[in-house]
């Protein structure tokens, strides 16, 4: 609406005419030009009735609502879910960043101190496998750039080695944590996109808690505690046939699996067993447990499976038993087959990792899992040490600490090991099994090098308009709490001022 | 969930009932098995719920009513029967309070 003292329309009022009139008018924009005196919109008492209530109650004004008129034509179903949940990897009008090298299989092998800080470019194939996977989000920022891309930070150095270990037998359980957006998330894309580029195959779960919000169906799997999801594992199939197609397409059948309930043919592929338990619900599961197998068998590639959400599976699921009791989430089929290899039990026969990734915006607090990757943390770094700051104020956090330092005032640090709240009734038993052998990897706010590499980035794809110099990179690094990436983000690339 | 729609269940039965059969709450009527449907009709009809509940209920004001107690002339006069003021407030009880059918 152009402001009253718009000197272009000469129609318009005087500001001080329009402050009188402003009472007088109803709250609907003024389409009309002509000028306010004459243009004054009457309450709507025509359309209103007085309705005389019940003897000695007051009148009311009952004002009928007009319905709205329907116009246009309506979408088709899914289609606001398609348009809610697409994901838009690629923007014509940004710029092609000149001399940005690939994520390839012998630069995951080698990435050295001198990538920190570098964006390294997905190629076109395991961006195709990736978005299969679900791996990129709706909300992440990858439709302001010309192709996808991930920034290589310490941790992705730290995480690409560890891969690479992790190729021989025995496997990764990793669990990445930080504050929220500081990552992690995109740490799974870097990890998803490292193992594809060189060859593994790719199973990702892309949230959690579409595992145990009860939103898809389940059923009781005979024979055992356990509860299938059927559609959920119908879909995934599909996703890990799309996936990891080119691997897929050249592996067989070698063994023989009698829990499938139809006659498999001798000689198939393995997409054509993922299509096969895809277009059947029912025995999509057993389907599952097939391929599993039949990818762990000798001489396959190594697997890797990325979870994100994990507080979610660290409680009780929103599903109940028959006898209306909730379910667990370690008792739900899939999340139990992830958490074996998370925790340890299981192994991968050809390598592979299980890394899980916390949510910090609006999951679930689980008192198991912070303790878990709390001790995690000091098993990693050695227990946790505590100080004093320059006022002479004690830094703790546990309840031992508190009680040292009372007793002992010339205690400068202690290492002081988390240990159980005797007094806290919500640790889950079976998260503290499940949780007791992870390795953590906490990501914190970026280093300078890497929030300037990000933000050159940024630049040459002609998204930050601004020289970018230690200035502006101290900026927003200071204003992002000390470079926590997605507060860097929404500082330089969101906020478009 | 579309169990709701009958008289007498509410969000504790319906849950109650889809916890029996596996049935998670956003599942559509339209997806499931003919059998799942047709045990989820036999347990419903072994719970007391639409005109049986009505006429239970109508019963019990009827019997109220006629053994001459406080809350059956209550429910005739159309007054709050649960020691509400009658000062004021009463529009709930003169409208709902009746020996006639409940809607």
């Amino acid at each position: 609406m152009a402001s009253p003292a718009c000197w272009k329309c000469l129609s318009r009022p005087s500001p001080l005419q329009m402050t009188s009139q402003i009472q007088l008018r109803s709250a609907t924009a003024a389409f009309s030009t002509t000028t306010p005196v004459f243009n004054v919109v009457k309450k709507k008492t025509a359309a209103g009735k007085l309705i005389q209530s019940k003897a000695g109650q007051a009148k009311t004004l009952r004002l009928k609502k007009k319905a709205p008129v329907k116009m246009g034509k309506p979408p088709a179903p899914g289609e606001r879910k398609a348009m809610r949940k697409r994901v838009v990897l690629s923007n014509t009008n940004a710029l092609a960043v000149p001399g940005m090298q690939d994520l390839k299989k012998d630069i995951v092998g080698n990435l050295g101190k001198e990538f920190v800080g570098r964006v390294l470019g997905i190629e076109g194939k395991t961006v195709d496998a990736l978005r299969a996977a679900e791996a990129f989000k709706p909300h992440q920022s990858w439709c302001f750039f010309r192709r996808p891309g991930i920034l290589i930070r310490e941790e992705t150095i730290v995480l690409g080695e560890k891969i690479i270990d992790a190729e021989k037998e025995g496997g990764l359980k990793l669990v990445l944590d930080g504050d929220r957006v500081t990552g992690k998330s995109l740490m799974l894309v870097s990890a998803l996109a490292m193992a594809h580029v060189r060859g593994w195959i790719v199973l990702n779960v892309p949230e959690a808690q579409e595992l145990t919000n009860a939103v898809t169906d389940y059923a009781a799997i005979e024979g055992s505690k356990l509860y299938s999801q059927n559609t959920y594992t119908a879909s995934w199939l599909t996703a890990i046939a799309k996936t990891n197609a080119a691997i897929l397409d050249k592996l067989k059948l070698t063994q023989e699996h009698p829990e499938v309930p139809i006659p498999l043919p001798a000689d198939i592929t393995l997409t054509r067993l993922c299509e096969l338990g895809a277009r059947d619900p029912e025995i999509s599961w057993p389907i599952l447990q097939a391929l599993w197998k039949e990818m762990t068998a000798n001489g396959r590639p190594p697997i890797i499976m990325a979870l994100d959400g994990l507080q979610y599976i660290s409680q009780d699921s929103l599903y109940r038993t028959p006898d209306f009791k909730p379910i667990h989430s370690h008792d739900l089929a899939i999340v139990d087959h992830f958490l074996a290899y998370l925790s340890g039990e299981k192994t991968f026969p050809n390598g592979g990792a299980a890394i899980a990734a916390t949510s910090r915006s609006h999951a679930p607090t689980s008192k198991s899992m912070e303790l878990a990757i709390r001790k995690s943390q000091e098993r990693q770094f050695g227990g946790r040490v505590i100080e004093r700051d320059t006022w002479g104020r004690e830094r703790y956090d546990d309840i031992r600490a508190i009680e040292a330092f009372r007793n002992d005032e010339n205690l400068r640090s202690i290492e002081v090991f988390a240990e159980r709240d005797p007094w806290e009734k919500n640790y889950d038993a079976r998260s503290d099994r499940a949780l007791a052998k992870i390795e953590t990897m906490k990501l914190a706010g970026l280093s300078r090098i890497e929030a300037r590499g990000l933000m050159e980035y940024w630049a040459q794809s002609g998204l930050l308009r601004k020289q970018v110099d230690e200035k502006i990179v101290t900026e927003k690094w200071t204003l992002a709490g000390n470079g926590v990436v997605g507060e860097i983000e929404r500082g330089a690339l969101h906020m478009r001022i | 969930k579309s169990l709701e729609t009958f008289y007498g269940i509410g969000h504790q039965h319906s849950s109650r009932i889809l916890a029996k059969f596996h049935i998670f709450p956003g599942a559509r009527l339209g997806a499931l098995p003919t059998k799942t449907v047709t045990a989820i009709t036999a347990e419903l009809s072994t719970m007391t719920i639409e005109t049986d509940l009505r006429q239970s209920v109508q019963g019990n004001i009827i019997r109220l009513r006629d053994m001459g107690s406080y809350r059956g002339r209550r429910h005739a006069m159309g007054l709050p029967v649960r020691g509400q003021r009658t000062r004021s407030q009463i529009t709930t009880a003169r409208k709902l309070n009746k020996v006639a059918k409940q809607n």
